[in-house]
């Protein structure tokens, strides 16, 4: 039987599900009924925010020229976030389909998707869906494809996922353009991981692609970075209905089950080889999976003491079941009591998280804003890396701070190009280069510090561009910069989830633009609270909260007797996301205000 | 009247720790009569609905309750004053006063049951009474007189609009027992009077209090409104002294309030107007509570201040958590530790088979729920509460060690002091807090584990 392994690979929302959901139902992997939801994505977030979070394989079986096709299909996160992931999918592939949505032509994902695509020696094959809108431009499109990737503009299919115009024609396409799977190099089994989940039932599950020998039921396995072995006790593919099989070959795609207890023990990109006959050298790319956006959760103050941190403590356990890509440790403020310290591959995946342990963990959660890792040079050259502004040592040890480099692309319409530059200026971005990716629309290279990205920009931008610029960012390294520590005292007391470290030259001007805000978000309290900023020690800023001097229901007669004290009994039951810091109240919002950089 | 200090209801029954109280002797005090409900009262719970009536109710309780005040509601106004948001109709005609004066004799009747004899206050608020003119008037204290039973010392206060008061009018209350009238002044300044919607001249209030005194009611109580968009400072010391200048025996001076539901929110909400700056507010509170004190006036209730011997005896009732019966559409009483509110629908009431109203927002005793409003009441007064009977209360109900506690930092912040009559008082500071303070306190009473 033919083989073929392949990704589907789109920016968001350009149909990538979709597509998927019709060809499992073109070649009867599902029944018309089971295919109007969309299977691969199996959580609610995922559905509601229209993005794949967790990969899975699915094999289904086409028949073309009368010869029968194994086709494994991968599918693979679409959000900027998940960079490590999709590139780890990928390598598990021979080939991509490139969907681009034939409304909205080539988008930031698109472009970086496809290179990586590109970068693992995967075969593309480009297709413009959504060719049954009014709005499909589909010869426009394949001439920014051909312009931006260099795929010549007639290799492009068209289809309609939702009304299946074309899928029977990209089954056939995908036989005979994707290539076979390489045969064995090694005579040693090797399996490369490039996705595990954590199953209520049976555990984690193991999705890994086959590249030299076989690897079967019974075997004793080695995870080749950690060393550690467990048996294998089952192998299989989902068709997407699990099918157990008694091996896996090379060049196959399937999921292997080994009494693993926690994501933790599996690594993306890691490679299966056999205790017995272990491969002398692993397959080539793992990497540790890069966390760049930190903050702290805490339990809101609205609760039960102590009862709520639990909470909190259990919810975050159980999702990181489910979600290996996250850190979290126990962190003690000051200010904001026991909570967790936290790591992400980006800021949606903050989000993500952030939602997932108020739905499903039940816990109302206040959030300190993210922040970036800085590297730390000391004086005496050993190197700190630090993800915490709180964590930065006294300033006269420190002989510079460097902090993370992006390079973004960003995709636009030639009319945003002026307004979307000056919001990268702004944030301190490092202009590289302008390319033209069609008549109407630009594609702009910058190099921006992180920490100036990781808030409000890429909503700045959706605004800017009025929906239409998409961006895509990757790391480049750390760079020195005149950067300090802006520390924030609420009544007195630094509040360092507050602190942020930036730009010695905007300092000033940020600390004073934060309490403003500050103190638009403080309510009043029963005393003065000052609010200062202060840069080593030393107050640049300054604003006061002024008390609250009168509190008292100017009325209450025998007729209000029962709706004011029911008043007074809502009042007092607190506000949800509320912090004590010291005996101050300090909102989810209020504590957002530090992230939002420039303007009023 | 909407804007009126007294509304509603009426009052019979005492707590315990009054009677003995020197400083509520203008209350009467009956022997033997039953203070706040105990338990272990046989109550029909099960008949607690609200679409019943409070007859009901009362008569499962042993003994019979004998409530010495009495709120009647009339609810007809001329115009809705854009802050008002007591029940009260403005498009009526004199058929549905007649209409409404024949159903409230008929509501007394049934009333006159619970009420002991002779009432100790007697209220009429609304809406306007005043609206309605001499010859129903004549007609409403006939029915009063039938089956109410009244003293020389029986304190009867009518709330009166300004515009609708006539030297007849006064002289048909006056005759017919009437010996107090509260009248909606609000503000003398004609801008703040229409931003409040109000539609009488300044002038009418200065021939509104002649008329009583003419009349013979001596007892004459003003209300101002502060703290309205636009007003100053400067404005509001003016209200005060032209408010002065009347000689009345009372004032009631209440920072607007927004309520839910009126125009003035709604403006508000659609940013039409702005409330006033809260310092500007604490300022103006302040500043009342200086010069009325400096004018010889007692301030012995967070809006209210008298002369001596001039409180408002019935509003005393409320805020020292006593009964009182209630009738007419809106009309909220307490009776037996019993809460309810009679429904908020003239039609309904003109036309129902008994002569009791339907009620809603029925309440039935509960011992923490009556400390929580005794003390959300009572505080608001000069005088306090007697801190002994409170800490009584809070530790038959299981919170006296949450009560202290929670008394404890209020103490040390000065917002609360027991003063050498032993009682619990806010002071001068804790009184511009006061809802913070009443908060506090009723979640150690409601929550003793907090």
């Amino acid at each position: 039987m033919h083989i073929r392994n392949f990704s589907i690979i789109a920016h968001i929302d350009h149909g990538k599900s979709t597509l998927a959901d019709r060809l499992l139902q073109i070649t009867h992997a599902v029944s018309d009924r089971e295919a109007r939801a969309q299977l691969l994505d199996s959580m609610d977030l995922e559905r509601e925010r229209g993005i794949t979070i967790k990969a899975s394989a699915v094999t289904v079986y086409h028949e073309y020229k009368g010869e029968r096709y194994e086709l494994n299909f991968i599918d693979t996160p679409g959000h900027v976030d998940f960079h490590y992931e999709v590139s780890r999918a990928l390598t598990a592939c021979d080939g991509a389909i490139l969907v681009v949505d034939s409304t909205q032509g080539v988008q930031a994902q698109t472009v970086a998707n496809a290179y990586l695509a590109v970068d693992n020696s995967l075969e593309l094959l480009p297709v413009l869906n959504k060719t049954d809108l009014p709005g499909s431009m589909p010869d426009d499109v394949a001439m920014e494809i051909e312009q931006v990737l260099g795929l010549p503009a007639e290799d492009c299919m068209r289809c309609s996922a939702k009304t299946g115009e074309g899928i029977l024609e990209l089954l056939d396409a995908l036989c005979v353009r994707f290539p076979p799977p390489r045969d064995s190099v090694i005579n040693e089994t090797r399996c490369l991981i490039f996705d595990a989940i954590y199953d209520d039932y049976r555990g984690i599950i193991v999705f890994i692609r086959v590249f030299d020998g076989t690897l079967r039921v019974g075997d004793r396995m080695r995870m080749m970075s950690s060393g550690r072995t467990w048996n294998v006790t089952e192998l299989g593919r989902y068709t997407p209905k699990a099918t157990k099989v008694g091996e896996l070959n090379t060049g196959e795609v399937g999921y292997l089950i080994a009494s693993i207890k926690t994501l933790d023990d599996v690594r993306i990109g890691d490679t299966v080889t056999l205790d017995a006959h272990p491969a002398a050298e692993a397959l080539p790319g793992y990497q540790e999976p890069l966390r760049m956006v930190f903050c702290e959760f805490y339990p809101s103050s609205s609760g039960e003491k102590g009862a709520e941190f639990e909470t909190l403590r259990e919810a975050i356990h159980k999702l990181h079941l489910n979600d290996a890509s996250f850190t979290f440790e126990p962190h003690h403020s000051e200010a904001l009591g026991f909570g967790f310290r936290c790591g992400f591959l980006g800021m949606l995946h903050m989000q993500i998280v952030q939602e997932r342990l108020e739905r499903e963990g039940g816990v109302d959660v206040v959030q300190t804003p993210p922040t970036v890792p800085y590297e730390i040079l000391l004086r005496d050259d050993k190197v700190l890396l630090i993800n915490n502004p709180a964590d930065l040592p006294d300033m006269s040890h420190v002989a510079e701070i460097r902090e993370p480099i992006v390079r973004i692309e960003i995709i636009c319409p030639n009319e945003s190009i002026g307004d979307v530059m000056k919001l990268c200026d702004s944030r301190r971005g490092m202009y590289k280069s302008q390319k033209f990716l069609s008549d109407t629309r630009q594609i702009l290279d910058y190099e921006v510090p992180l920490a100036e990205i990781i808030y409000d920009f890429y909503d700045k931008l959706k605004s800017i561009t009025r929906g239409y610029g998409t961006m895509d960012w990757e790391l480049i390294g750390y760079r020195s910069d005149r950067l300090v520590k802006l520390q924030i005292l609420v009544n007195g007391q630094t509040v360092e989830a507050l602190s942020v470290i930036c730009h010695r030259d905007t300092a000033e001007q940020r600390g004073r633009r934060l309490l403003i805000k500050l103190r638009r978000q403080i309510e009043r309290h029963q005393f003065e609270i000052p609010l200062q900023a202060a840069i080593g020690g030393k107050v640049i800023a300054r604003e006061t909260i002024k008390a609250v001097r009168k509190n008292v229901t100017a009325k209450c007669y025998g007729g209000d007797v029962t709706r004011k004290r029911k008043l007074l009994e809502k009042q007092k039951e607190g506000k949800k996301r509320m912090k004590m810091v010291g005996n101050v109240q300090i909102s989810q919002e209020a504590f957002m205000t530090v992230l939002e950089s420039g303007e009023e | 009247m909407s804007s009126g200090a007294g509304r509603i209801r009426l009052i019979f029954g005492q707590p315990s720790s009054l009677a003995s109280d020197p400083r509520t002797s203008g209350l009467s005090v009956r022997p033997g009569q039953p203070t706040m409900m105990p338990m272990d009262h046989k109550l029909p719970i099960q008949q607690a609905k609200s679409d019943g009536t409070i007859a009901s109710v009362l008569l499962k309780v042993e003994p019979a309750p004998s409530v010495s005040s009495l709120y009647l509601h009339i609810p007809f106004c001329f115009h809705k004053c854009h802050y008002c948001d007591f029940y009260s109709l403005a498009n009526t005609n004199h058929e549905d006063f007649v209409g409404f004066v024949a159903r409230m004799g008929q509501e007394l009747e049934a009333a006159g049951r619970y009420l002991s004899r002779p009432l100790d206050t007697l209220y009429i608020g609304g809406g306007t009474p005043t609206l309605l003119g001499p010859d129903l008037w004549r007609s409403l204290i006939r029915h009063i007189h039938s089956h109410v039973h009244l003293a020389p010392d029986t304190e009867w206060t009518v709330e009166a609009n300004p515009e609708t008061v006539t030297p007849d009018l006064m002289a048909v209350l006056a005759a017919g027992g009437v010996n107090r009238v509260s009248i909606g002044c609000q503000t003398f300044s004609p801008t703040h009077l229409k931003t409040l919607e109000r539609w009488h001249e300044p002038s009418s209030v200065v021939a509104a209090v002649e008329s009583a005194r003419d009349a013979g009611i001596e007892n004459i109580s003003l209300d101002l409104i502060y703290a309205i968009p636009g007003q100053t400072l400067g404005q509001w010391e003016d209200d005060l002294s032209q408010a002065l200048a009347l000689h009345p025996q009372h004032l009631s001076c209440y920072a607007l309030t927004f309520e839910p539901g009126t125009p003035l929110a709604v403006k508000l909400s659609r940013g039409l107007i702005d409330t006033a700056d809260a310092d500007l507010e604490a300022d103006m509170f302040t500043l009342t509570r200086r010069l009325l004190i400096d004018s010889g006036f007692c301030a012995y209730e967070v809006s209210n201040f008298a002369r001596a011997g001039r409180e408002s005896r019935h509003n005393l009732a409320y805020w020292l958590n006593m009964d009182w019966m209630a009738c007419g559409p809106s009309a909220s009483g307490h009776v037996a530790g019993i809460r309810w509110k009679n429904r908020a629908s003239l039609s309904e009431y003109l036309h129902t088979s008994t002569p009791w109203p339907t009620i809603t927002d029925l309440e039935m005793p509960q011992p923490a729920r009556a400390l929580a409003e005794r003390l959300m009441m009572g505080l608001r007064l000069a005088r306090g509460l007697p801190y002994e009977s409170l800490l009584a209360d809070a530790e038959a109900i299981g919170a006296r060690v949450s009560f202290v506690a929670a008394l404890g930092p209020l103490i040390d912040a000065e917002h609360v002091i027991v003063d050498q009559h032993k009682h619990l008082c806010l002071t001068e500071q804790g009184l511009l807090l006061a809802d913070s303070v009443f908060r506090q306190l009723m979640s150690a009473v409601f929550d003793p584990n907090c």
